[in-house]
């Protein structure tokens, strides 16, 4: 079951995703992790409606996302997985979803965030969040597209936002 | 008055607005919105207003007008619109999509108008020359 991309956007799936990421990688299925919206059936249909037939898409809660993800019920599937948040993808990491690294690939301006990247706006839960990430072994890489450029995050950029926070 | 979103990608839908404008003069009930910079929610919300400005000003409902099927303008119309009648999404907007909402919405059943646009936006792609 190789993740072959587990991606933080808060437009989940989106062109970027579905033609941008799926042109170059090729995936088998995108399993868009959410609570709230695998909760929604009709929420999910809409989502699930966007992705292009080629691509089996699966709208799971995180639990469920991450033991399918460790289970091996997908295991000869090439996967996107998406979360809308830092925490969101740091609580599938915490149950045992093996992620090869997370993108940090669309995070918008909202109440309250700080501007870290231009496609990357955070807070402090968003920080402690991908401390959470960093902490559990994995690298982060703000990249918003294939071909564009990939800024590493590790702790010293993560700690560079904290007095703007 | 039916109104009309035209909800896209950068500044596309501004500028269909603006150069139908240049065509058939000022008009009203055509409005752009873009969703540069904007999260999904936010998105959402901005077209949840846009649908409450509508119900408020006596004109609820309307066509919304996107660029591109399964992006999140899609989505996110979606997800505004629920499963309210009289709220219609197009894909695919084009500038012969916009004239033809402006001629015909006066006359038009809902409905009919909505397939009317459809038809139209499809007939606008044609092979015009050069093989």
């Amino acid at each position: 079951m190789p993740v072959v991309l587990a991606r933080v956007d808060d437009r989940l799936i989106h062109g970027q995703v579905t033609v941008g990421w799926s042109e170059r990688l090729r995936p088998d299925r995108i399993i868009l992790a959410s609570n709230e919206i695998a909760a929604d059936p009709w929420q999910s249909r809409v989502y699930a409606s966007s992705v292009p037939p080629s691509i089996a898409v699966s709208v799971l809660s995180l639990a469920r996302a991450a033991a399918a993800l460790r289970g091996g019920e997908t295991v000869s599937e090439r996967i996107i997985v998406l979360t809308a948040t830092p925490a969101e993808m740091s609580d599938l990491a915490h149950l045992g979803a093996p992620l090869p690294s997370v993108n940090i690939g669309g995070m918008h301006f909202g109440t309250g965030k700080v501007e870290m990247l231009p496609f990357v706006f955070i807070d402090r839960l968003d920080i402690e969040a991908m401390r959470r990430l960093l902490v559990a072994g994995l690298t982060l890489y703000a990249q918003q597209v294939p071909g564009g450029r990939e800024h590493v995050l590790g702790a010293e950029q993560l700690a560079a936002m904290e007095p703007r926070l | 008055m039916i109104r009309c979103l035209v909800i896209t990608h950068g500044n596309i839908g501004a500028e269909l607005v603006r150069v139908t404008g240049l065509i058939l003069g000022p008009v009203e009930g055509l409005t752009a919105m873009s969703n540069s910079g904007k999260s999904l929610p936010d998105l959402k919300a901005d077209l949840t207003a846009w649908l409450e400005e509508g119900s408020a000003t006596g004109s609820p409902g309307g066509v919304i007008l996107v660029d591109d099927y399964g992006g999140s303008c899609a989505t996110a119309a979606q997800l505004a619109c629920g499963h309210e009648p009289g709220r219609a999404i197009i894909s695919g907007v084009n500038l012969a999509m916009l004239l033809g909402f402006l001629t015909w919405r006066e006359n038009d059943e809902f409905d009919e108008l909505v397939s009317r646009l459809v038809r139209k936006g499809r007939e606008a792609i044609t092979l015009v020359g050069g093989r």
